[in-house]
């Protein structure tokens, strides 16, 4: 029994060690960042380009860090396939969070269509629900603990921007402060991490990979 | 009997589990490699902690043995090795986990 835990540990921490280089952290991070940043366009974009107009920023945010994952990353902590039982994971993961974008979809059209008459803190709690779930459904199949942290975090963030609001007056419903505060706390985990692999990870030299290989 | 005899009985459990994969380093490439599909030089190197030579010394021994194979190519202009688990190998390693845990729960409190 202990022997089947053991390889199960294994196999958990081939695959976790996909997120050692904290570059899903930045992208995370970055993403969370939307909310802080749109309000203030959405005075001069309106609320829907001033949504619209991230998505080429993060496309060209995620190629940056697949080009890093595969020129600066890979070559320091090495490449791996991951076996049946983990793929089938990620596909479970993948459709599932497919269903949660669907209904959060759906659940953001009918604000504006049916329930505009609703107390704004319905929608904020509603907005927290799905981010929490999203974020734990993807920290429990990847195995990625710190998501459940990012989850909770980036769930109150709208909650306390409420009671900023209220309380302080804070403007746009205090999202840029409380997502803000989030969105860099989650990057500059990122970075942390990132440096730490690049410190313990050195490149190893093309001489040793040569030599290995003619063995 | 011979008192040759009597050991090899004795010890006979043991003897039976696969020398090639039970030495420590060896195992632990074996089972990271029992858990994923293929694994490159490095990824290995990083998981299990072992030097290059050294990794290098304990994949040719299971290569010998047929439990893996490995793949040696390039990725652009850089060398890659790919190290994959065979079928006899999996085999093997499911094999020797049934025999060690039959020895361990045989052995008296």
């Amino acid at each position: 029994m202990s022997q089947k835990i053991s390889l199960k540990e294994m196999e958990r921490r081939a695959f976790r060690s996909a997120f050692q280089d904290g570059l899903v952290d930045i992208f995370i991070g970055c993403f969370i960042s939307m909310f802080a940043i749109a309000p203030f366009l959405s005075t001069k974009l309106g609320d829907f380009w001033s949504s619209v107009i991230f998505l080429p920023i993060w496309a060209i945010v995620y190629l940056i860090l697949w080009l890093i994952k595969k020129h600066v990353v890979k070559p320091r902590v090495g490449t791996v396939n991951y076996g049946s039982w983990r793929k089938s994971r990620m596909i479970k993961f993948n459709l599932i969070i497919f269903f949660i974008l669907v209904i959060a979809l759906i659940l953001g059209i009918l604000s504006f269509v049916k329930f505009d008459s609703m107390p704004g803190w319905i929608h904020t709690a509603r907005f927290s629900l799905i981010i929490l779930i999203a974020f734990s459904v993807a920290a429990y199949f990847l195995d990625f603990t710190r998501l459940y942290l990012y989850g909770a975090l980036s769930a109150f963030a709208p909650l306390i921007g409420e009671v900023l609001y209220v309380y302080l007056k804070a403007p746009h419903h205090g999202f840029p402060i409380t997502f803000g505060f989030v969105s860099c706390l989650i990057m500059i985990t990122g970075l942390v991490l990132f440096i730490r692999l690049l410190r313990e990870h050195p490149r190893p030299s093309l001489q040793v990979e040569s030599e290995v290989m003619v063995e | 009997m011979t008192d040759q005899r009597i050991e090899q009985e004795t010890l006979h459990p043991l003897a039976g589990i696969d020398q090639v994969i039970h030495a420590p380093a060896r195992l632990m490439v074996l089972s990271y490699l029992y858990v994923v599909e293929s694994a490159d030089f490095i990824f290995l190197r990083g998981m299990t902690g072992l030097t290059w030579g050294n990794l290098s010394t304990h994949l040719s021994k299971l290569e010998e043995a047929g439990y893996v194979t490995i793949e040696k190519g390039y990725k652009g202009k850089k060398p890659h090795t790919m190290i994959r688990l065979t079928d006899p190998g999996r085999v093997a390693f499911r094999e020797y986990k049934r025999s060690l845990q039959q020895v361990l729960d045989d052995l008296p409190d």
